[in-house]
């Protein structure tokens, strides 16, 4: 399926060995370790096997095209803004949706709860925001971080359903980084 | 997809395909999750995919979207390749003219003289 001749070479470096030499090889290379998760997103806006199917291809061929004429640091971020576009302008064709300015593109975020653990004021400034958040964000987070339950066992344990519990994760860990950031801010400026 | 490997063996696609068939258990699927929750391009393709009724469709449209997709790239650089061929044979064609202009101009000014 994906070239293992190239499985250690990173995105970062395959994106750069195709700007050194033009070479499209190194673009198809890295373009089908995006394949699945291109379909699945497609799939989740367009809802139809065969439009996420030619979504990919399109989002593929504008990757070709517009790859060569400047340069993306950041290939992931921007090959899901693209696939994330072209999905929702198909749905305004089709008048599913209205207003794509309304609609945001999120980019990768890039918190990572684990490297909060390591210090102890850190540890401190974490549990002190875990109790700011509202109840069913903290139920959600500590279920999910700390007792690292599953999804599944999460909604069978608070009787969400699984999407709320997506919810409540994503939301709660942003508002835990949104909390720490002020909260250290706040130290910084009374030391 | 390969049985045999191990679950630390196992690349993104595996492993979404592992997830999506409810093979991952306890840490790995922990793991898996906490990806997820941190990658939007992860959550929003694993969300699509659930919605595929028969999986094993997916393995097939995957193999048929990286066939296109070679196709393309190969497309593109034989394109390439062509037009440098092209050029190529504009330059010979040009040598050899100036040669044979060359030539001729040595007789014409041979039986001139």
């Amino acid at each position: 399926m994906i070239n293992n001749k190239f499985d250690h070479i990173t995105d970062n470096e395959l994106l750069e060995k195709f700007y050194e030499t033009s070479n499209n090889e190194y673009l198809g290379i890295l373009l089908q370790r995006y394949t699945l998760l291109l379909l699945g997103t497609c799939m989740k806006y367009l809802k139809n096997e065969s439009d996420a199917k030619d979504a990919v291809q399109q989002v593929f061929l504008k990757a070709i095209n517009e790859l060569p004429k400047y340069r993306v640091t950041y290939l992931k971020s921007w090959i899901y803004m693209v696939a994330k576009n072209h999905c929702l302008m198909q749905l305004r064709k089709k008048n599913i949706i209205t207003d794509i300015d309304n609609v945001s593109i999120e980019n990768e975020d890039e918190f990572d709860i684990e490297n909060y653990r390591l210090k102890e004021f850190e540890l401190q400034l974490l549990e002190q925001s875990i109790e700011l958040l509202n109840e069913e964000q903290k139920k959600c987070v500590l279920l999910f971080y700390i007792q690292k339950k599953s999804y599944t066992e999460i909604t069978a344990a608070l009787g969400f359903t699984l999407m709320q519990v997506k919810s409540y994760i994503q939301n709660g860990k942003r508002n835990l980084k949104l909390l720490i950031e002020k909260k250290r801010k706040q130290t910084n400026e009374s030391i | 997809m390969n049985p045999s490997k191990n679950i630390t063996q196992l690349n993104d696609h595996e492993l979404m395909m592992q997830y999506l068939e409810g093979k991952l258990m306890g840490n790995e699927l922990h793991e898996f999750e906490k990806k997820m929750i941190d990658s939007t391009l992860l959550n929003d393709a694993v969300e699509g995919l659930q919605t595929i009724a028969n999986k094993k469709n997916i393995d097939v449209y995957v193999t048929d979207l990286n066939k296109h997709l070679q196709n393309f790239t190969s497309l593109k650089k034989k394109r390439r390749l062509k037009n440098r061929i092209q050029l190529n044979d504009w330059t010979l064609l040009s040598i050899l003219l100036i040669i044979a202009l060359g030539v001729v101009c040595f007789v014409i000014i041979n039986l001139l003289n």
